[in-house]
């Protein structure tokens, strides 16, 4: 068994077979789909009931700090479960989400899917994204990131059991992040 | 009286009117960084983000970027970030612990008590003699703490921050002094971007209860308490009132004075917003009997409503986020969001009010995604020719300021009014358009008195 925990990325590739690896991109382009065509019940039922969804800030540390391993505090921007995901959705549906409303375009792209581990029948896989999202007339925001995924197989597809999300800004320039990552 | 930019003809706090020239105009924008920003008491830190001597934290005031550190003695200094050579950023770091401060261009080594003390090839560039003593930090030369809470000010001749504060400090308590212990900062800090004048921001937080039905009705609807939310193992705000509290009948208090303003409900319990986690909602009922010896029923109750400290500081009651809205010219701010948490509260109420802060009043929070569209929206419009020219209404409730005899302090309102509003642009003219602290005083006590004539 191999370890679905590692943050860093391995020094070696992980080898599977090109099914998998096709099968895992294929589930991920799918939900990015689903997301972008703002079919968002859909997308909720690619998630499992426990579901962990989360993003932190990042900081600048000086050098010395970082090589005694102190680094300034975090704190969460997403931390969500299914609960507070499908209240997201539930939103968005009111008509008073003023920030999407008129909605929003999003276009995500999705690359470098590494799997990195199987564990049962679960898979971890990193990769990187990029949401563009288009709001307002003439509003035009990217978010880049990295992100680290595990799926757990459903019958001949999957479904997604936790995203932890990286987002590569410091001060967020956005003024508000009011999509999915 | 030295209006040179004739922001008295832009303002009417009298009537409630306001020229929005005074979310935009570059000339009105420099006046300010020098007489509202260089002289007001500014929010800096919060004394847990230093605890130990040598920790450091880096901010603005401003748009002046200043460093803020534990000295070896426990006392805490702020400084200029910007190196005495050729002025380098000094600091690049968000915040960490260190013995100096060495700038990236040539070297130069500040102390943390800001003193030069490290000029690379000194004997043999300066063979003119350097004079070190000259060149430490630029020290932020007023500094003080009021119940944790950071504050620094340019201004020598500055009234004290207790006189500065006036009877905010009373409604800034009911934040602050709930428990022994006082409060900290739990986590890191949220930080972001809005395309808007820093005073719609400030201005909201001091004096606008009435939008929050409305821009937060989505939010409101979604994370009303139902047995299903469990979202952090309890119901959202778990056993709380759930009618809207301006239907309660109880009435509510906005207040004003000196720029400040601050607003709430009465409620029967001690109810936070909805949508904080059940285990902080719980927290809450089990420390008000605490809390109300130490504030009185009115404060202790309180959990929920906003505030602004003029110019930038504002809070939430029981959301317990406060922010600072950096200003970054005309058209933007940055948003600096920390979470507020009695010291005495267990870790598992901690992170509860972590994640539930996050998910109210992060960058991606239910609620506070609605707020930056507005201003955003309000800022674009503001381009226009015409748009520029059209007064905004800020006249709600004009005419029932009072003085109550209750013991709730200031010049006060119902919570749905716009006195807090009026009372920050009327400070704000009589900062933008006085030479000394001593005008700026009399002229503003001169218009609350007026208010509330008898
Ligand atoms: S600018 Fe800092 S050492 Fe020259
Ligand atoms: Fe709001």
């Amino acid at each position: 068994m191999d370890d679905l925990s590692a943050k860093a990325a391995a020094s070696a590739v992980y080898k599977v077979s090109p099914e998998l690896q096709h099968e895992v991109e294929q589930f991920l382009y799918l939900e990015a789909a689903l997301q972008d065509e703002h079919r968002f019940r859909e997308w909720l039922g690619l998630l499992s009931e426990d579901v962990r969804y989360t993003l932190s800030t990042n900081t600048l540390a000086q050098v010395r700090d970082r090589r005694r391993g102190i680094a300034p505090p975090t704190t969460y921007i997403f931390n969500e479960n299914k609960y507070t995901l499908e209240r997201r959705v539930a939103r968005l549906e009111t008509g008073m989400a003023w920030v999407e409303e008129p909605q929003s375009r999003t276009r995500r792209f999705i690359t470098n899917v590494r799997i990195t581990g199987q564990a049962g029948d679960e898979v971890r896989l990193s990769c990187n994204y990029a949401v563009h999202r288009a709001a307002k007339a003439r509003d035009h925001h990217t978010f880049y990131g990295t992100r680290r995924d595990t799926l757990r197989r459903n019958g001949d597809s999957w479904i997604v059991v936790s995203r932890e999300l990286e987002l590569d800004e410091f001060v967020l320039v956005t003024a508000n992040i009011s999509i999915f990552l | 009286m030295d209006d040179k930019l004739n922001v008295r003809q832009l303002v009417d706090a009298h009537k409630g009117t306001v020229k929005p020239a005074i979310y935009i105009d570059q000339d009105i924008y420099d006046l300010e960084l020098e007489r509202v920003f260089g002289r007001s008491w500014l929010f800096l830190a919060h004394e847990s983000q230093l605890p130990k001597a040598g920790d450091f934290f880096t901010t603005y005031m401003g748009e002046d970027p200043v460093i803020v550190t534990r000295q070896k003695d426990g006392s805490i200094a702020a400084f200029l970030n910007q190196c005495r050579h050729r002025g380098m950023k000094l600091c690049h770091a968000d915040s960490g612990n260190t013995r100096a401060f060495t700038c990236p261009y040539h070297g130069w080594g500040f102390g943390l008590e800001g003193g030069l003390s490290v000029v690379p090839l000194e004997q043999e560039a300066y063979r003119n003699g350097l004079d070190k003593s000259k060149w430490g930090l630029v020290r932020v030369p007023r500094l003080t703490t009021y119940k944790g809470l950071i504050f620094g000010n340019w201004d020598e001749t500055a009234p004290s921050l207790e006189d500065y504060l006036g009877d905010m400090a009373w409604y800034m308590d009911g934040f602050l002094d709930r428990r022994e212990g006082g409060t900290e900062v739990v986590g890191g800090v949220h930080k972001w971007v809005i395309d808007c004048n820093w005073k719609f921001a400030a201005e909201q937080f001091c004096s606008d209860q009435y939008h929050a039905p409305y821009t937060h009705g989505s939010a409101i609807q979604v994370l009303a308490p139902t047995p299903e939310n469990k979202s952090d193992g309890k119901p959202l705000g778990d056993g709380q009132t759930q009618r809207p509290a301006w239907a309660n009948g109880l009435g509510g208090v906005q207040f004003s004075e000196k720029g400040h303003g601050s607003a709430f409900f009465f409620t029967e319990k001690p109810d936070a917003n909805v949508w904080v986690g059940g285990e902080v909602s719980e927290y809450f009922r089990e420390t008000y009997p605490e809390a109300e010896r130490r504030l009185g029923s009115v404060r202790a109750l309180r959990l929920a409503g906003h505030n602004t400290m003029f110019p930038t500081l504002s809070w939430l009651n029981g959301t317990q986020t406060l922010r600072v809205w950096h200003p970054k010219g005309p058209n933007q701010i940055e948003v600096w969001v920390f979470c507020i948490a009695d010291k005495a509260a267990p870790d598992s109420v901690k992170e509860a009010l972590k994640a539930s802060h996050a998910r109210a009043f992060g960058p991606a929070g239910f609620l506070e995604q609605d707020d930056s569209e507005n201003w955003v929206e309000v800022q674009k419009v503001l381009r226009g020719y015409k748009a520029k020219q059209t007064g905004f209404c800020v006249q709600m409730g004009l005419g029932f300021e009072e003085r109550r005899k209750d013991g709730i302090p200031g010049v006060t309102n119902y919570t749905f009014a716009e006195t807090a509003a009026r009372g920050f642009y009327q400070r704000w003219v009589d900062m933008m358009t006085s030479e000394t602290w001593a005008e700026i005083e009399a002229r503003t006590k001169e218009y609350q008195k007026e208010l509330v004539h008898g």
